[in-house]
């Protein structure tokens, strides 16, 4: 369609955004959205609403009513202490994983830093490492055995001056795991982030740092806030790291201390479990209430309008020398170092620390268990369709309900919450769940990849939400309300001009939510049927049953195959002229 | 439509729904009456008429704990390899998951799996009525304390727990040899126990409440208390074995005795101490109620029961249940009667019995 034909394509009843947002009733496209979304996502709520006030029976039906999964959790005496870790934990992670992630976003695309592409390497390269993984490399690094220890030992003869079991060691494991997740974000936001103000403050004097510090910071405090509360939220239901470090270091919080109420007996029982997801829920929900009234100064961040911009790169002259080495040891420590560990160790028989005659044992036995007959060959397809079909589920479809809430149409913020309901239930919990609803389905749903795919799409809805919602929010209402009176309708508005607008973000998350899907365990692993596994249930697997050296293995080979279709990813955008 | 019409029709309708749910009924009662009589069925004619209902069936699902490349797949090559006519498929998850799944499966009547194996499996499932009775001839085979008088589970591996220590850290003469010996100061702070797993800590706890009688275990678990045993929170008992070797905890308590001797063949550092009496528990077997294929399911239970199906578990480095199928070489020093200490044998009843109060020890002195 031509400019001329839009123009004369305006008739009264062409829909202006202004006139939209202030119709009293909810319009049809968030009635629309809202439905499928709750088709989506009330039964598994509803699961765990039920599965809080009820005892659960030996053969996993429900039995009574009780209300005392609530006062367990309350009243337990591990609750206090393991809230007060609970909140140490998380905002420590946060606060890591916030400063490194901006610091590298901003040294990416706001500096003549060299070798400034690194850092998506590195984003990359770690986000295909399955969480399990990465805390082991990590564990294996610092541990007591590790060489960080057995290097300090030779200055200070203090075999084991680190102890990597503690709360530091938690936060700092956790908040560098969520370094890539935030720089990816960050750097999506300051791309799309009109830099004539940075330009103004240094024309008015101000240092690069000043101009940083008063502008872009406070400009990106939308997309920090998003990201905090992302993090937060996950940091609170993580459980990896908890339990493999912090539980042997005498560590409890909150996920541990229910997961060893869960455990008591053969049958798991998640009751206290789902009860600390519904206590979870409300707090997300007053964090989101938080945020809604936060974005009603939107148009303060506002940085995308009609003008043209290009992203300014400042030249900081020999300084760039130092952005370089923090960038490399940012890049060596989210991606280079884990990822060492871990082909180091998959050449050994059996780690024993970094050793120098654990040199001469390098061999290829385990590499060989995986190539072996069969294996995982099978599952390689199917992991590829679970992440491509979510991702290309949750993208588009968290774009245009972020962009409906942003800009504030009637009923939107419902779709705000809903979208972000899963973020809160734990995966193991939202597995019981679909497993539940499918099995009991009519049709032939159960056991089939399709019903990993709807699964994961709902469980991954939240990420996607935030990364759009971040990036919508930069933009300026003023290019749709020019293409609404040129007589653009809605649907043309956002496929024309908000779609476009927001591709740096949104390709940024259809390549999170691919890697974080294909690498989910607990959710696919009850749902698939024999046939439809997925790669990451084999990879736990060897977690439960192999030895570290070949679940190395299998990690390097993981990290082989995700940074090869994030490779190709890059070049497909490439080629059609949409950078990441 | 008339009124009349549409009543008459209604009523119709109704009475044939009615009839129609009276047939699925009855059919589903002769239908599990007829599936029960085949899976205890010890007649002389039992081998033909498996066969030839399992080739009509063709196909079976097993969900089972063991480890898929090593016991599954090849499990599945051999038994189609000898059966070409059923299709045998699997799925691997944890005793809880497995437990789980079949759970949902049975309650909503849609179920996937005709046979279901895995450590815990037996105890889990009798306890959440998900199992019924069935008949296998090889179970003659075994030992008269690995079977179920009730024919609700039979065993399909042995598992023998032991302490692993790192042979570094941990000189031959201190190596404790009794679990008195773990009492000693010197472990205060070395000793890892795996929690959150029913072979973890309920197992180690139980044992010496078997052993020793309440009040002196209640007696020897106080005086363990100080010794401040590591809760190793997440992870496998081999993930455990690899961290002994790896020197990040000197010994670790109640652990698979086998896996210390496969990464000592290899030259690690570590080996299993035995203690006196050394706890063992059965991976079990169990046919879950409601089962769709029941012909193939004996027929590929009789299979991994006997000696074909239980050398392929002793390949892959699990211990047989059957007398005439020794483990591999190995793992030999780790089989109690060859060593000359004695086994104390925990079976589902005595695991589900004991597991959840020995839980609640551990929640009031260990947590």
């Amino acid at each position: 369609m031509t400019l001329r034909s839009e123009v004369r394509a305006v008739t009264p009843t062409a829909p202006v955004l202004a006139m939209i947002a202030k119709m009293g009733t909810i319009s049809p496209v968030v009635a629309l959205l809202a439905a499928v979304l709750l088709i989506l996502i009330v039964p598994p709520a509803i699961f765990l609403l039920n599965i809080s006030l009820h005892e659960t029976l030996p053969d996993g039906s429900l039995g009574a009513f009780t209300l005392r999964f609530y006062h367990d959790l309350f009243s337990g005496r591990f609750f206090l202490p393991s809230l007060g870790n609970t909140v140490i934990y998380s905002l420590g992670s946060a606060v890591i994983a916030i400063v490194i992630g901006t610091v590298q976003a901003v040294i990416v695309e706001r500096t003549n830093t060299p070798g400034r592409d690194l850092a998506f390497l590195a984003a990359i390269l770690s986000l295909g490492v399955p969480n399990v993984l990465y805390t082991v490399a990590w564990l294996l690094l610092l541990g007591r055995a590790g060489p960080i220890n057995d290097l300090i030992a030779l200055f200070t003869q203090n075999p084991q001056a680190i102890d990597v079991y503690s709360m530091w060691g938690m936060i700092l494991i956790e908040g560098i795991g969520f370094v890539p997740l935030t720089f990816l974000l960050m750097s999506a936001v300051l791309r799309s982030m009109d830099a004539s103000f940075e330009e103004a403050a240094i024309m008015a004097g101000a240092s690069p740092l000043q101009a940083f510090w008063s502008i872009t910071l406070r400009m990106g405090i939308p997309a920090i806030c998003a990201l905090g509360m992302l993090i937060f939220v996950r940091t609170f239901e993580s459980f990896e790291v908890p339990a493999l470090v912090g539980l042997a270091g005498n560590i409890n919080v909150l996920t541990t201390t229910i997961y060893q109420s869960a455990r008591r007996t053969g049958v798991p029982n998640y009751g206290e479990s789902g009860a600390y997801s519904i206590c979870l829920i409300l707090i997300v929900t007053v964090l989101l209430i938080w945020q809604t009234r936060l974005a009603r100064h939107a148009h303060r961040y506002q940085t995308i309008t009609g003008k043209g911009f290009r992203p300014r790169i400042v030249d900081l002259g020999p300084w760039r020398y130092l952005t370089a080495a923090v960038s490399i040891l940012i890049f060596l420590f989210v991606a280079v170092i884990p990822a060492l560990m871990l082909v180091f160790t998959s050449f050994q028989p059996f780690y024993d620390g970094v050793r120098i005659e654990a040199f001469s044992r390098f061999s290829l036995d385990n590499y060989r268990v995986l190539f072996g007959p069969g294996s995982f060959r099978d599952s390689i397809v199917n992991t590829l369709v679970l992440g491509t079909a979510t991702a290309t589920i949750v993208v588009p479809f968290t774009a245009l309900c972020a962009w409906l809430v942003v800009r504030r149409v009637p009923g939107a913020s419902l779709l705000d919450h809903l979208v972000t309901l899963p973020l809160v239930f734990p995966a193991i919990i939202l597995s019981v769940a679909f497993l539940n609803i499918f099995v009991n389905m009519p049709f032939a749903l159960y056991g089939t990849l399709l019903s990993v795919i709807i699964a994961s799409s709902v469980r991954y809805l939240a990420y996607g939400m935030r990364y759009a919602y971040a990036g919508a929010l930069q933009i300026h209402p003023d290019l749709e309300g020019q293409a609404a009176i040129s007589g653009g309708s809605r649907a043309a508005v956002f496929r024309r001009i908000v779609v476009p607008l927001l591709a740096p973000t949104l390709l940024n998350s259809w390549l999170l939510v691919f890697l974080l899907s294909v690498q989910a365990v607990a959710l696919p692993l009850l749902l698939v049927g024999p046939g439809s596994e997925v790669m990451a249930v084999t990879l736990f697997e060897l977690w439960q049953n192999g030895q570290v050296t070949e679940l190395a293995s299998m990690g390097v080979l993981w990290m082989l195959l995700m940074t090869a279709v994030s490779t190709l990813f890059h070049v497909m955008t490439r080629r059609r002229q949409l950078t990441i | 439509m008339s009124p009349f019409l549409n009543g008459t029709l209604r009523k119709a309708l109704r009475t044939n729904t009615l009839a129609l749910f009276a047939a699925l009924a009855m059919g589903a009662a002769f239908g599990t009456a007829g599936a029960q009589e085949i899976l205890t069925n010890r007649s002389a004619d039992r081998e033909r008429i498996i066969l030839d209902g399992a080739r009509k069936e063709g196909r079976v699902v097993i969900y089972s704990a063991a480890i898929v490349n090593q016991a599954l797949r090849p499990l599945a090559e051999a038994f189609m390899k000898k059966y070409p006519f059923v299709k045998m498929s699997f799925w691997r998850g944890d005793s809880e998951e497995i437990i789980a799944k079949l759970s949902a499966e049975v309650r909503a009547k849609n179920l996937v799996a005709d046979l279901v194996e895995g450590t815990g499996v037996g105890e889990l499932a009798v306890e959440a009525t998900l199992a019924v009775p069935y008949f296998s001839p090889m179970v003659t085979a075994m030992p008269e304390q690995y079977r179920d008088p009730r024919n609700l589970w039979t065993s399909t591996r042995i598992s023998y727990y032991g302490i692993a220590y790192n042979t570094r850290l941990v000189p031959p003469d201190q190596v404790p040899k009794t679990y008195d010996d773990l009492l000693d100061p010197r472990w205060r702070g070395k000793l890892a126990w795996r929690i959150g797993t029913s072979s973890g800590t309920p197992l180690f706890l139980s044992t010496i409440r078997l052993a020793r009688g309440e009040e002196k275990a209640n007696a020897y678990f106080r005086r363990l208390v100080p010794q401040k045993v590591i809760n190793f929170g997440s992870g496998s008992a081999r993930t455990l074995v690899d961290r002994v070797i790896a020197g990040e905890f000197p010994i670790a308590l109640n652990i698979f005795a086998h896996h210390p001797l496969i990464s000592r063949a290899k030259g690690a550092p570590v080996n299993t101490q035995l203690m006196d009496p050394v706890p063992s528990t059965s991976g079990t077997m169990i046919v879950p109620r409601g089962v769709r294929n029941p012909h193939a399911a004996l027929l590929l239970a009789d299979f991994i029961l006997s000696k074909e199906g239980q050398q392929i578990l002793a390949n892959a480095d699990y211990f047989p249940v059957r007398t005439d199928t020794p483990p591999n070489d190995v793992l030999a020093p780790v089989i109690p009667s060859r060593a000359g200490v004695p086994e104390l044998f925990l079976n589902s009843d005595q695991l589900n019995q004991y597991t959840e109060s020995s839980q609640k020890i551990f929640d009031e002195l260990f947590r």
